[in-house]
């Protein structure tokens, strides 16, 4: 499919911040994945990028508990409130958004949004899954250790269904998919060992760690996997 | 709202490419036979996961 030049340039920007992300996961030097204080056209496209990879852009602060910087949580507040989702749009993008108000209600007690209740999960009654796998990838960034939402719940619920999604996404090489589904199953109860998640972690980031989006979801579920926790 | 019409005006990221990227259509899957995943499986080490035969798909025509 073709895509519009700001299209790529948003997706390069969301591509550089995941890179970000990993290496600060990776305990690479890299600790401040948000670019502070970044002005005119780059800061904005920063912005936007920050808004796609949602609570992601803080994860190597939640996950491994360094203190946040205030000025990179000031840029995530500031990606949170210039792109509230609208009232007609898609589950996944108002789940992104309550996940990013979550993590920033925690780190910046002066953000007092409106309602902090959570969306609905009703789209997911009933769904296939196929299209419960994708759409739980879609939204890994609400897979975190010791962190509860509905969401969470619904795929606790359907372990094997998630397990057989992941395996699908891997033999589709669809490896954003099977990274996403793969850092949900690290953390659902019930999976079943022939799955053979950690060999297929390690597949997926063979087969497709080049791609930032793909290093960061795997790196997330060896870290979460670990048991580092907020 | 003026400042969101500054912003979409300088970077030409507008809320819909943001919402668009929140929700991404299923991307095509590409298929290998059992002996390319057993190649691949073999070439990662210990891995053991792509060795059974793939799921049949309907043939075309």
């Amino acid at each position: 499919m073709e895509q519009s030049g700001t299209s790529t340039r948003l997706q390069a920007a969301v591509q550089d911040l995941a890179s970000g992300v990993v290496s600060a996961l990776r305990g690479g030097g890299h600790p401040h994945v948000v670019p502070p204080g970044a002005d005119g056209e780059a800061g904005d496209l920063a912005l936007a990028a920050v808004r796609v990879l949602g609570a992601d852009a803080l994860l190597p602060g939640v996950l491994l508990g360094t203190p946040p910087d205030p000025a990179e949580v000031a840029v995530f507040r500031k990606a949170v409130e210039a792109y509230p989702p609208r009232a007609d749009a898609a589950p996944t993008v108002r789940w992104s958004h309550w996940g990013m108000a979550r993590v920033l209600r925690r780190l910046d007690p002066s953000f007092l949004p409106g309602p902090s209740g959570e969306p609905d999960t009703g789209w997911l009654d009933g769904a296939g899954w196929q299209y419960l796998t994708h759409q739980l990838a879609v939204l890994a960034p609400l897979a975190l250790p010791a962190e509860e939402c509905a969401v969470g719940a619904l795929a606790a619920r359907r372990p094997v269904d998630v397990a057989r999604g992941f395996v699908r996404a891997v033999r589709r090489r669809d490896w954003r998919q099977a990274a996403g589904a793969g850092r949900w199953l690290t953390l659902l109860p019930g999976v079943p060992d022939t799955v053979g998640l950690e060999a297929g972690l390690d597949f997926v980031e063979l087969m497709g760690g080049q791609d930032p989006l793909v290093a960061l979801q795997v790196q997330a579920a060896r870290t979460a996997g670990t048991g580092a926790t907020v | 709202m003026r400042s969101e019409q500054t912003t979409e005006e300088l970077t030409g990221v507008k809320g819909v490419d943001i919402e668009a990227a929140l929700d991404p259509v299923e991307a095509d899957g590409v298929y290998r036979d059992s002996r390319q995943c057993a190649a691949l499986a073999l070439n990662s080490g210990s891995t053991s996961l792509l060795l059974s035969p793939p799921t049949p798909r309907p043939k075309k025509g």
